[in-house]
Protein backbone atom coordinates (compact mmCIF):
# COMPACT_ATOMS: atom_id res chain seq x y z
CA UNK A 1 0.00 0.00 0.00
CA UNK A 2 1.15 3.55 -0.76
CA UNK A 3 2.38 5.95 1.81
CA UNK A 4 0.76 9.58 2.17
CA UNK A 5 4.05 10.64 0.72
CA UNK A 6 3.96 8.43 -2.17
CA UNK A 7 0.57 9.49 -3.17
CA UNK A 8 1.32 13.26 -3.05
CA UNK A 9 4.18 13.10 -4.91
CA UNK A 10 2.09 11.05 -7.42
CA UNK A 11 -0.22 14.26 -7.80
CA UNK A 12 2.52 16.47 -8.28
CA UNK A 13 3.83 15.00 -10.65
CA UNK A 14 0.47 14.09 -12.00
CA UNK A 15 -1.25 17.55 -11.82
CA UNK A 16 1.59 20.05 -11.25
CA UNK A 17 2.35 21.28 -14.74
CA UNK A 18 -1.83 21.01 -15.78
CA UNK A 19 -2.55 23.26 -12.89
CA UNK A 20 0.03 25.86 -12.92
CA UNK A 21 -1.34 26.82 -16.59
CA UNK A 22 -4.91 27.04 -15.07
CA UNK A 23 -3.67 29.29 -12.19
CA UNK A 24 -1.45 31.43 -14.38
CA UNK A 25 -4.70 31.97 -16.57
CA UNK A 26 -6.05 33.03 -13.87
CA UNK A 27 -3.63 35.37 -11.97
CA UNK A 28 -2.14 36.76 -15.14
CA UNK A 29 1.58 36.32 -13.02
CA UNK A 30 4.31 34.20 -13.21
CA UNK A 31 5.39 35.27 -9.98
CA UNK A 32 2.01 35.15 -8.25
CA UNK A 33 0.95 31.35 -10.02
CA UNK A 34 4.25 29.97 -8.20
CA UNK A 35 2.99 31.15 -5.02
CA UNK A 36 -0.35 30.08 -5.05
CA UNK A 37 0.75 26.65 -6.38
CA UNK A 38 2.37 26.47 -3.44
CA UNK A 39 -0.42 26.94 -1.35
CA UNK A 40 -2.70 24.74 -3.25
CA UNK A 41 0.00 21.55 -3.07
CA UNK A 42 0.66 22.87 0.82
CA UNK A 43 -3.50 22.00 1.14
CA UNK A 44 -3.52 19.26 -0.50
CA UNK A 45 -1.29 17.84 1.66
CA UNK A 46 -2.90 19.09 4.44
CA UNK A 47 -6.01 17.95 3.60
CA UNK A 48 -4.62 14.66 1.67
CA UNK A 49 -5.38 12.08 5.29
CA UNK A 50 -8.82 13.36 5.13
CA UNK A 51 -9.29 12.33 1.41
CA UNK A 52 -12.45 9.47 1.37
CA UNK A 53 -12.29 8.23 -2.12
CA UNK A 54 -15.67 9.44 -2.65
CA UNK A 55 -14.98 11.68 -5.37
CA UNK A 56 -12.09 11.25 -8.08
CA UNK A 57 -9.11 11.99 -6.99
CA UNK A 58 -8.51 13.72 -10.30
CA UNK A 59 -11.84 15.92 -9.09
CA UNK A 60 -10.57 16.52 -5.73
CA UNK A 61 -7.54 17.70 -6.33
CA UNK A 62 -8.88 20.07 -9.41
CA UNK A 63 -11.77 21.56 -6.52
CA UNK A 64 -9.20 22.38 -4.40
CA UNK A 65 -7.58 24.13 -6.93
CA UNK A 66 -10.14 26.21 -8.09
CA UNK A 67 -11.23 27.04 -4.74
CA UNK A 68 -7.81 28.18 -3.76
CA UNK A 69 -7.26 30.08 -6.69
CA UNK A 70 -11.15 32.06 -6.63
CA UNK A 71 -10.16 32.77 -2.62
CA UNK A 72 -7.18 34.70 -3.92
CA UNK A 73 -8.56 37.00 -6.56
CA UNK A 74 -11.53 37.38 -3.83
CA UNK A 75 -8.77 38.81 -1.53
CA UNK A 76 -6.80 40.43 -4.10
CA UNK A 77 -10.12 42.39 -5.27
CA UNK A 78 -10.62 43.23 -1.27
CA UNK A 79 -6.88 44.15 -1.16
CA UNK A 80 -7.47 46.72 -3.53
CA UNK A 81 -10.54 47.96 -3.03
CA UNK A 82 -9.28 48.70 0.23
CA UNK A 83 -6.37 50.59 -1.41
CA UNK A 84 -8.80 52.56 -3.69
CA UNK A 85 -7.61 50.84 -6.80
CA UNK A 86 -9.12 48.57 -9.58
CA UNK A 87 -8.12 44.92 -9.80
CA UNK A 88 -9.01 45.37 -13.20
CA UNK A 89 -6.65 47.81 -14.00
CA UNK A 90 -4.13 45.52 -11.69
CA UNK A 91 -4.57 42.88 -13.65
CA UNK A 92 -4.29 44.51 -17.41
CA UNK A 93 -0.92 46.07 -16.11
CA UNK A 94 0.01 42.68 -15.07
CA UNK A 95 -0.41 41.40 -18.85
CA UNK A 96 1.26 44.43 -20.24
CA UNK A 97 4.29 43.96 -18.27
CA UNK A 98 4.09 40.26 -18.35
CA UNK A 99 8.11 39.47 -19.37
CA UNK A 100 6.70 35.52 -19.76
CA UNK A 101 4.45 36.85 -22.53
CA UNK A 102 4.88 35.97 -26.23
CA UNK A 103 1.45 35.89 -27.64
CA UNK A 104 0.12 38.26 -30.52
CA UNK A 105 -1.82 41.72 -30.01
CA UNK A 106 -4.61 39.44 -30.59
CA UNK A 107 -3.73 37.03 -27.74
CA UNK A 108 -2.84 40.08 -25.17
CA UNK A 109 -6.20 41.30 -25.68
CA UNK A 110 -7.62 37.90 -25.08
CA UNK A 111 -6.20 37.62 -21.82
CA UNK A 112 -6.84 41.19 -21.33
CA UNK A 113 -10.90 40.24 -21.64
CA UNK A 114 -10.88 37.47 -20.18
CA UNK A 115 -9.31 39.66 -17.07
CA UNK A 116 -12.53 41.73 -17.03
CA UNK A 117 -14.93 38.89 -16.92
CA UNK A 118 -16.33 38.23 -13.14
CA UNK A 119 -13.88 35.35 -11.02
CA UNK A 120 -16.53 32.54 -11.55
CA UNK A 121 -17.03 33.11 -15.62
CA UNK A 122 -13.73 33.25 -15.79
CA UNK A 123 -12.66 30.02 -14.24
CA UNK A 124 -15.29 28.32 -16.67
CA UNK A 125 -14.00 29.98 -19.62
CA UNK A 126 -10.25 29.01 -18.40
CA UNK A 127 -11.55 25.36 -17.42
CA UNK A 128 -13.50 24.98 -21.30
CA UNK A 129 -10.96 26.90 -23.27
CA UNK A 130 -7.55 26.77 -22.22
CA UNK A 131 -7.85 23.37 -19.58
CA UNK A 132 -10.02 21.75 -22.03
CA UNK A 133 -12.39 20.13 -19.38
CA UNK A 134 -15.55 18.37 -20.50
CA UNK A 135 -18.46 20.44 -19.04
CA UNK A 136 -19.00 17.11 -17.11
CA UNK A 137 -15.84 17.45 -15.63
CA UNK A 138 -16.16 21.42 -14.73
CA UNK A 139 -19.73 20.04 -13.12
CA UNK A 140 -17.62 17.55 -10.71
CA UNK A 141 -15.32 20.04 -9.49
CA UNK A 142 -17.31 23.52 -9.31
CA UNK A 143 -20.72 21.70 -8.28
CA UNK A 144 -22.33 23.70 -11.00
CA UNK A 145 -25.44 21.91 -13.22
CA UNK A 146 -23.68 21.87 -16.78
CA UNK A 147 -26.93 23.65 -18.42
CA UNK A 148 -25.20 26.74 -15.81
CA UNK A 149 -21.82 26.49 -16.98
CA UNK A 150 -22.97 26.26 -20.65
CA UNK A 151 -24.56 29.40 -20.42
CA UNK A 152 -21.85 31.08 -18.06
CA UNK A 153 -19.20 30.11 -20.46
CA UNK A 154 -21.85 31.26 -23.70
CA UNK A 155 -22.21 34.94 -21.62
CA UNK A 156 -18.23 34.91 -21.31
CA UNK A 157 -17.40 33.95 -24.70
CA UNK A 158 -19.64 37.04 -26.18
CA UNK A 159 -18.23 39.40 -23.91
CA UNK A 160 -14.64 38.35 -24.97
CA UNK A 161 -15.74 38.54 -28.61
CA UNK A 162 -17.20 42.24 -27.99
CA UNK A 163 -13.65 43.33 -26.37
CA UNK A 164 -12.26 41.86 -29.59
CA UNK A 165 -14.24 42.94 -32.11
CA UNK A 166 -12.98 46.49 -32.50
CA UNK A 167 -9.19 44.88 -33.07
CA UNK A 168 -11.11 42.07 -35.86
CA UNK A 169 -9.50 39.71 -34.54
CA UNK A 170 -12.25 37.02 -32.80
CA UNK A 171 -12.01 35.06 -35.91
CA UNK B 1 -9.55 32.56 -32.75
CA UNK B 2 -7.25 29.68 -33.07
CA UNK B 3 -5.13 28.88 -29.40
CA UNK B 4 -1.75 29.23 -29.41
CA UNK B 5 1.07 28.91 -26.65
CA UNK B 6 0.74 32.80 -25.70
CA UNK B 7 2.78 32.59 -22.27
CA UNK B 8 5.65 30.64 -21.20
CA UNK B 9 7.81 30.10 -18.25
CA UNK B 10 11.25 30.33 -17.40
CA UNK B 11 13.77 27.53 -18.60
CA UNK B 12 13.37 24.47 -16.41
CA UNK B 13 10.72 25.99 -13.84
CA UNK B 14 8.61 22.65 -14.04
CA UNK B 15 11.35 20.59 -12.98
CA UNK B 16 11.88 22.80 -10.29
CA UNK B 17 8.32 23.07 -9.47
CA UNK B 18 7.97 19.36 -9.33
CA UNK B 19 11.27 18.85 -6.90
CA UNK B 20 9.85 21.85 -4.41
CA UNK B 21 6.27 20.78 -4.12
CA UNK B 22 7.78 17.02 -3.38
CA UNK B 23 9.92 19.10 -0.51
CA UNK B 24 6.23 19.89 1.41
CA UNK B 25 5.88 16.41 3.16
CA UNK B 26 8.84 16.99 5.00
CA UNK B 27 8.89 20.84 5.27
CA UNK B 28 5.27 20.50 6.58
CA UNK B 29 4.54 19.52 10.24
CA UNK B 30 1.54 17.97 10.29
CA UNK B 31 -0.65 19.78 12.90
CA UNK B 32 -0.92 17.32 16.35
CA UNK B 33 -4.30 16.42 17.46
CA UNK B 34 -4.28 18.95 20.40
CA UNK B 35 -3.51 21.73 17.52
CA UNK B 36 -6.27 20.62 15.80
CA UNK B 37 -9.05 21.12 18.65
CA UNK B 38 -7.55 24.05 20.26
CA UNK B 39 -9.97 26.53 17.89
CA UNK B 40 -12.97 24.70 19.61
CA UNK B 41 -11.35 24.60 22.91
CA UNK B 42 -10.68 28.45 22.61
CA UNK B 43 -14.37 28.33 21.27
CA UNK B 44 -15.99 26.59 24.14
CA UNK B 45 -13.41 28.41 26.74
CA UNK B 46 -15.00 31.80 25.30
CA UNK B 47 -18.25 30.06 25.16
CA UNK B 48 -17.95 29.28 29.04
CA UNK B 49 -16.76 32.98 29.69
CA UNK B 50 -19.44 34.45 28.42
CA UNK B 51 -21.77 32.64 30.00
CA UNK B 52 -20.81 33.16 33.67
CA UNK B 53 -20.27 36.66 33.44
CA UNK B 54 -24.23 36.65 31.80
CA UNK B 55 -25.02 34.89 34.56
CA UNK B 56 -23.71 37.17 36.88
CA UNK B 57 -25.51 40.30 35.43
CA UNK B 58 -28.26 38.93 35.13
CA UNK B 59 -28.36 37.61 38.78
CA UNK B 60 -27.59 41.28 40.11
CA UNK B 61 -29.96 42.39 37.39
CA UNK B 62 -32.29 40.54 39.47
CA UNK B 63 -31.71 40.85 43.02
CA UNK B 64 -33.92 43.42 44.41
CA UNK B 65 -33.47 47.00 45.14
CA UNK B 66 -33.84 46.57 48.82
CA UNK B 67 -31.47 43.70 49.14
CA UNK B 68 -28.55 46.07 47.71
CA UNK B 69 -29.51 48.91 49.95
CA UNK B 70 -29.76 46.80 53.26
CA UNK B 71 -28.21 48.07 56.21
CA UNK B 72 -25.82 45.19 56.68
CA UNK B 73 -25.28 46.10 53.13
CA UNK B 74 -24.46 49.72 53.84
CA UNK B 75 -22.05 48.73 56.97
CA UNK B 76 -20.27 46.65 54.52
CA UNK B 77 -19.97 49.12 52.17
CA UNK B 78 -18.66 52.24 54.64
CA UNK B 79 -16.21 49.48 55.79
CA UNK B 80 -15.41 48.80 51.98
CA UNK B 81 -14.26 52.53 51.80
CA UNK B 82 -12.62 53.30 54.84
CA UNK B 83 -10.68 50.53 55.44
CA UNK B 84 -9.00 52.18 58.71
CA UNK B 85 -11.48 52.78 60.27
CA UNK B 86 -14.98 51.27 61.19
CA UNK B 87 -17.70 53.51 60.29
CA UNK B 88 -20.93 52.29 62.56
CA UNK B 89 -23.99 53.18 60.68
CA UNK B 90 -26.75 53.59 63.58
CA UNK B 91 -30.23 52.93 62.39
CA UNK B 92 -32.35 56.02 63.05
CA UNK B 93 -34.98 56.14 66.23
CA UNK B 94 -38.05 56.25 65.42
CA UNK B 95 -39.65 59.50 64.99
CA UNK B 96 -41.93 60.79 67.70
CA UNK B 97 -45.13 62.69 66.66
CA UNK B 98 -43.04 66.01 68.41
CA UNK B 99 -40.44 65.38 66.47
CA UNK B 100 -42.95 65.70 63.49
CA UNK B 101 -44.62 68.92 64.70
CA UNK B 102 -41.10 70.53 65.42
CA UNK B 103 -40.27 69.85 61.64
CA UNK B 104 -43.85 70.94 60.04
CA UNK B 105 -43.86 74.41 62.49
CA UNK B 106 -39.97 75.02 61.71
CA UNK B 107 -39.94 73.91 58.05
CA UNK B 108 -42.99 74.19 56.20
CA UNK B 109 -45.09 77.97 57.68
CA UNK B 110 -47.85 75.44 58.80
CA UNK B 111 -49.66 77.38 61.65
CA UNK B 112 -50.01 76.10 65.47
CA UNK B 113 -53.83 76.64 64.98
CA UNK B 114 -54.03 74.27 61.94
CA UNK B 115 -51.74 71.74 63.31
CA UNK B 116 -54.38 72.22 66.96
CA UNK B 117 -57.32 71.41 64.35
CA UNK B 118 -55.47 68.55 62.64
CA UNK B 119 -54.90 66.84 66.52
CA UNK B 120 -58.35 67.21 67.44
CA UNK B 121 -59.53 65.03 64.09
CA UNK B 122 -57.02 62.59 64.71
CA UNK B 123 -58.22 61.85 68.11
CA UNK B 124 -61.94 62.33 67.99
Amino acid sequence: MESLEQVFNGIVKDFSERLYWHVRRMVNSHEDADDLLQDIFLKIWTALPSFRGEAQLYTWVWRIATNETLNHLRKERVRAALRMQSVDAEMERRIEADPFFNGTAAQRELAKGLAKLPEKQRQVFVMRWWDELSYEEISAITGTSVGALKASYHIAQEKIKLNLSDLDVSK
Amino acid sequence: MTKRNDISVPQGYFQNLEQRLSRIPQQEVRPTTFQKVSPWLAYAASLVVLASVGGFIFRKAAQPVQEEYSWDYLSYLSQSLDPDGWVELEESPELSDEDIINYLLADNNISLELLAEANYEENN
